[in-house]
């Protein structure tokens, strides 16, 4: 008799409890205790935009002095929307009856009520601060009185004079569009996972990465303060070892050296912010001399950009989009068989449980800090090549 | 028949379900003397880990009157891993590839057999269902299972299979 078949197979369920981020959800809660880019400075304008951030929809705007703000959408008066709002010298008035709010919630005039509202200051817009830094902007959307120092990097500060700092949001390492259209966590979690980088973007993908990539790596996996290590060895062949650090820092880092193996601590790291539970971003930052590295580093198949591809490219060439977007829109995590090399997936979850778990009980979450003077975070990601440091390189290539 | 389907119990004695973090493995502030351990699974990846002395006799111990059962996210490494350091027999006890929730599946995997699982609370995404037929016990991340007593833990197991 046949066995296995998928008769009457019954699905399993997402890991919800880590996976979704809204409000009042476990790990929406670790993410909300840490300061999050959710855009480009330039993007935020006397024009206001709507932003989608762990589930919640947001008005960004710039005052005409210079202010970012970051209101909740429905004016409290009505509720229209402040997206047709028009943005001032202070703050933005709503479209409907004319209510100014500064970039913090406090209500500036009520132009239809007596003395401009005799009781405005006794009402407030939903607000959340925030800041910009490194050409993005931040925001911190926990609880106030729990409000983290904003980090900094060791990676992007003391920039040599022909140096500058990329901020990108359009998917670097996402291997697709820039919108990604599922679940965040299977792109976070795929950081801890060196194995796969030698099948799907070697084997399938068709040497997206160096040849030294290609190799199967040595692989040591260590908790840190604030996330989960991987360090992975290559023998190269010629004398020479890579070590490759990968890290994800949380709630959401990604610490991914560029596999064109420049040699040295990484000069990008990226954010891996959900949109929503089934759409994220990924906002990465870059120190280089070149204006356009990030966009140089996208992966191409067989030398074409992931738009190009048509569906028949997409199923011959695989790479991070389509196997991640392929786990679902939330992945059915209780199906999975995690066995020898998932050991890094299976610590971030494991820290990822600690974390929900700490906040839930009233804790601080690993890495926040509130000490100013604590604010730089050291990075240890990188390439860092042992044995002949003068020895070239198998080859250049670009990968995402 | 898709979920990977574990050796099926002796059937002989009750079962001791042991997760690994927090259990064989400390990854908080040690309040016990450890020795750190290298683990490897096939050398795929090697861990450094803290191991609390004592956890090899402790292991034994229980393997007198009870089956002992994996139940952790290490799958099938956990036994290779952990063999050398904790001085465990060279045919593999089975294992039940969970990380997370794991009640269910190991009443399910017991059947009528008495069972007990000790693991950290980490794992408990939910609260645990109630155990009729095992007895669950959470031990403190800080000792492990060295931290565990375990004549109360037979004595509370000879009560369930009265």
């Amino acid at each position: 008799m046949d066995t296995g078949t998928a008769y009457g197979l019954r699905q399993g369920a997402p890991l919800y409890e880590l996976a979704q981020v809204g409000p009042g959800t476990p790990y929406g809660e670790v993410l909300r205790r840490y300061w999050q880019p959710i855009a480009k400075v330039e993007d935020a304008t006397t024009r206001p935009i709507s932003v989608r951030v762990l589930g919640e929809e947001l008005i960004l705007f710039r005052t005409r002095k210079g202010a970012p703000g970051l209101l909740h959408p429905r004016c409290i008066h009505r509720g229209a929307s402040l997206f047709f709002g028009g943005v001032e010298d202070d703050g933005i008035r709503c479209c409907y009856h004319g209510w100014v709010f500064d970039t913090e919630g406090h209500c500036l005039e009520q132009p239809c009520e007596p003395e401009l509202g005799l009781h405005r200051d006794r009402v407030r817009q939903p607000w959340y601060p925030v800041e910009e830094q490194y050409g993005l902007i931040w925001t911190y959307m926990g609880p106030p009185d729990r409000k983290p120092a904003l980090p900094r990097y060791d990676t992007f500060e003391d920039l040599a004079d022909d140096e500058l700092l990329i901020a990108n949001d359009e998917g670097v390492g996402g291997g697709g569009p820039a919108l990604l259209d599922f679940n965040w966590l299977q792109h976070w979690e795929n950081v801890m996972d060196p194995f796969h980088v030698p099948i799907l973007h070697a084997r399938f993908s068709g040497n997206q990465f160096t040849p030294e990539m290609a190799l199967i790596p040595e692989v040591s996996y260590e908790y840190t303060p604030a996330g989960v290590r991987s360090i992975q060895m290559r023998e190269l062949g010629d004398g020479r070892q890579l070590r490759r650090v990968t890290e994800v820092m949380f709630p959401n880092l990604r610490v991914v050296a560029s596999p064109k193996l420049a040699s040295g601590q990484t000069n990008m790291i990226g954010w891996v912010v959900p949109m929503d539970d089934t759409s994220f971003r990924i906002f990465t930052i870059a120190r280089d001399s070149d204006r356009d590295f990030l966009a140089k580093l996208r992966s191409t198949h067989e030398g074409r950009p992931w738009k190009d591809l048509d569906d028949l490219d997409h199923q011959r060439l695989p790479g991070d989009y389509e196997a991640q977007k392929s786990q679902g829109d939330i992945s059915l995590h209780s199906e999975d068989h995690l066995t020898t090399t998932d050991q890094g997936v299976a610590m971030v979850r494991r820290m990822m449980a600690k974390q929900a778990r700490l906040v839930a009980s009233g804790g601080d979450p690993a890495g926040v800090v509130f000490d100013e003077a604590d604010a730089l975070v050291r990075i240890e990601g990188g390439n860092y090549f042992e044995g002949a440091p003068e020895a070239p390189l198998l080859a250049e290539a670009v990968e995402d | 028949m898709a979920a990977y389907q574990p050796r099926a119990p002796r059937g002989d004695r009750p079962l001791a379900v042991l997760g690994i973090s927090d259990v064989i493995v400390i990854e908080a502030e040690p309040a016990v003397p450890v020795t750190m351990h290298r683990v490897s699974a096939w050398g795929r990846w090697v861990r450094e880990v803290a191991i609390p002395d004592g956890t090899g006799a402790a292991i034994a111990r229980l393997s007198q009157r009870y089956e002992i059962v994996w139940a952790s996210e290490w799958g099938h490494n956990a036994h290779t891993a952990f063999a050398d350091a904790l001085g465990l027999p060279a045919e593999p006890w089975a294992f039940l590839p969970v990380q997370f929730d794991k009640a269910r599946r190991i009443r399910g995997y017991a059947g009528d057999l008495p069972w007990l699982w000790i693991d950290g609370d980490v794992v408990d995404l939910h609260r645990p269902e109630a155990a009729d037929t095992g007895l669950i016990v959470r031990v403190d991340p800080a000792r492990g299972l060295v931290g565990v007593d375990l004549d109360a833990v037979d004595e509370a197991m000879a009560k369930l299979a009265r």
